[in-house]
């Protein structure tokens, strides 16, 4: 019964989103079409404001006159810019275009700039109570801004170590992704048997959903259970001046719990690499090395001089975006120090800033905050993409 | 002349020994977790602290399975993560599939703006955007339901999904549509029935896309899901590993019977992967 339920309440809501979905190409096909029309103005301005004001008020609950003018004030904006501006071009590409941008504005757009707003006033579990009951919240300017750069985000780590440990962090794991990818990849390509079945089980860690990934390779760490540990413990007992030297049982997740998410995100983030390398080996055209050979080049060589070339279009983009995700990787540092507490030795920007709101109700804050990171990454990937194009001018 | 070659052929072999001997030791790297996750998830309930390596244990069972089972809902979970993940891969797969159209195929103002902002939305902090969408969730009175997990994951994984269809789009050859232009169909009906049809394994990658971001994803669970019934099977693990550390063999169970069919999906689907991701960047 329960999952009849369930399906009829997701077919409702398809049913929801298509008749959305048709109502906005509707809506979009009439200023397309009878903008010239001298009942353009008139038909647009009396009917869609009304229409927005039934169906907001059937969902939010209230209807007011307020709203209506607002409607109606935006109504007229938009019918103007398709009467002076839009004059019927292009219907085409925007009518395909609508559903999607009109998703992303509702649900990406505009929390962003709800967060932007948020950052220049001051929400956390004092004023939530405040701001619930009379909408309004005390405007602090930048001063949220200041405190992202003088306090900390979390107990006493500040943003500063915070960003150097986030730097550390993504060049790190980046750079372990690439060189083992490009490694394993190079090892790949050879004409192997079993090749099918040994690509199948390098990319497992990426196939794997990353929380079990995560949660099982937190196990593995484990001070006594883990068999990271199990094994030092063998491997001292099994030779003794090992242990001399100071092998023994480390605790992971207490005294070096970056190392252990280091260790952990360079063991998920290996196969995309290389499965992407691979792909770029591939399309390689062997004549070249067959040239190389004649001329008689050594295998480094060949690697400095073909292979890394040829593979930097494919390579380039997929380090931009293995920065960006590495950068913004909450999941395994959250996974494995996040809970009960949990300790602020690992915590890079992002997680830092989930925490920051959630587990201490700072919003505005956290916002602020967001904000910079956002603007961090933005840099970072305007310069990789220049430098990407700069590339590509040079073939 | 022959001589030579053999001497070739045995120093081919050696390196292929040492490239087999290479590949297989990271292999094991890869894949030994999951043996272990499977081997603890079959120790029977006493021995679950064992410092024992073997794959499988001594007296091993399926206890910790069918306790799981049978004492918490993690059928349920699977089910509510089952439907809250198809319908956002449908929704987003149709959304992206249309609009990768128009940018792949028109010129029309505001396209360059259109693409820096599907980029630019990759740079939004992990995190950032869930205070904002809870707020609407409870505003649109949608808390605790599949819609609201569905409204907010719909777009996340939009502007990667517009992305890699608009590269599949470009490197299929305009004059397929010209003729059909030519015999009379529509722009629209052109996309529906040539350009759809020929970019099944794009679609299908952005599907798996999709579904494994939606599927994986419990950050935004945790804040709009609050009751046990609702809960997406990330939040059920993740319940059973945290709490209680006596629940680590039904947790591993859980996480087998999570990962397999999810494995076995990747894997099928693993060579449109790799081709999907590599071809935009290649054609630059």
């Amino acid at each position: 019964m329960e999952i009849l339920k369930s399906i009829y309440e997701v077919l409702w809501f398809i049913f929801l989103i298509a008749a959305g979905v048709a109502a906005l190409e509707g809506y979009f096909y009439y200023h397309f079409r009878y903008w010239e029309r001298g009942w353009f103005f008139p038909v647009a301005l009396a009917a869609f404001p009304a229409a927005a004001l039934v169906l907001s008020g059937s969902v939010l609950g209230d209807y007011t006159f307020r709203l209506w003018f607002y409607f109606l004030l935006a109504e007229a904006v938009i019918s103007a810019a398709f009467r002076y501006m839009v004059k019927g071009r292009h219907t085409v590409p925007y009518l395909l275009l609508a559903p999607a941008f009109v998703g992303l504005a509702l649900l990406l757009v505009y929390p962003f700039v709800f967060e932007v707003l948020l950052s220049f006033h001051d929400l956390k579990l004092t004023t939530i109570m405040m701001w619930k009951n009379t909408g309004s919240l005390p405007f602090v300017g930048l001063s949220q801004y200041v405190k992202v750069f003088t306090t900390s985000p979390l107990s006493e780590i500040t943003f500063w170590a915070l960003l150097l440990r986030t730097l550390v962090w993504t060049f790190t794991n980046v750079f372990f992704h690439v060189a083992g990818g490009f490694a394993l990849a190079l090892l790949l390509n050879n004409q192997i048997r079993f090749k099918g079945v040994y690509r199948t089980l390098l990319v497992i860690p990426w196939a794997m959903p990353q929380v079990v990934a995560v949660l099982a390779m937190r196990g593995e760490f484990h001070s006594q259970n883990g068999f990271v540990n199990i094994v030092l413990v063998k491997l001292a007992s099994a030779f003794p001046f090992l242990a001399h030297l100071g092998l023994g049982p480390v605790q992971w997740l207490s005294d070096y719990p970056l190392a252990t998410c280091m260790l952990i995100n360079v063991w998920l983030g290996i196969p995309f690499m290389m499965v992407v390398i691979l792909g770029g080996l591939q399309s390689i055209s062997s004549s070249y090395y067959d040239a190389a050979d004649i001329d008689g080049a050594s295998y480094l060589q060949k690697l400095r001089y073909i292979t890394l070339p040829l593979i930097r279009p494919v390579l380039m983009p997929a380090i931009t975006l293995g920065t960006v995700w590495t950068f913004n990787n909450i999941n395994v540092i959250y996974l494995v120090t996040g809970q009960s507490g949990g300790t602020e030795q690992a915590d890079i920007l992002v997680s830092a800033l989930y925490k920051a709101a959630f587990t201490y109700n700072r919003y505005s804050y956290s916002a602020a905050f967001a904000i910079v990171v956002f603007a961090m990454l933005f840099f970072i990937s305007v310069f990789y993409l220049k430098s990407f194009d700069a590339a590509k001018d040079e073939r | 002349m022959k001589k030579k070659m053999s001497a070739h052929e045995k120093k081919r072999r050696v390196k292929y020994f040492f490239v087999h001997v290479g590949i297989i030791i990271f292999a094991g790297i890869c894949v030994y977790p999951l043996l272990r996750i499977f081997s603890i998830s079959l120790r029977p309930g006493d021995k679950l602290f064992s410092t024992d390596l073997s794959l499988i244990p001594a007296g091993a069972s399926f206890t910790a399975y069918r306790s799981l089972l049978k004492d918490t809902m993690f059928l349920r979970w699977l089910w509510n993560s089952l439907v809250i993940t198809l319908a956002t891969s449908l929704i987003g797969v149709s959304l992206a599939s249309t609009a990768a159209y128009a940018f792949s195929r028109f010129r029309f103002p505001g396209k360059k703006a259109g693409l820096i902002l599907l980029l630019s939305s990759q740079m939004i902090p992990a995190g950032m955007l869930i205070l904002p969408l809870f707020l609407m969730i409870m505003k649109l009175k949608l808390m605790n339901t599949y819609l609201g997990m569905i409204i907010a994951y719909s777009v996340s994984s939009l502007p990667f999904s517009i992305w890699i269809l608009k590269g599949y789009y470009d490197t299929i050859p305009r004059s397929l549509e010209e003729a059909a232009l030519v015999d009379g169909t529509s722009q629209v009906g052109a996309f529906w029935r040539i350009i759809l049809p020929l970019s099944t394994p794009a679609l299908s990658i952005a599907f798996l896309f999709n579904f494994t971001t939606a599927w994986n994803e419990y950050l935004v669970a945790r804040v709009v899901l609050f009751s046990a019934k609702q809960y997406t099977w990330t939040l059920g693990l993740f319940e059973l590993q945290g709490q209680y550390i006596t629940q680590w063999g039904m947790f591993a169970a859980g996480s087998m019977l999570v990962t397999i069919p999810v494995l076995c999906v990747f894997l099928y689907s693993s060579k449109w992967l790799i081709s999907g991701l590599t071809l935009g960047s290649v054609k630059g």
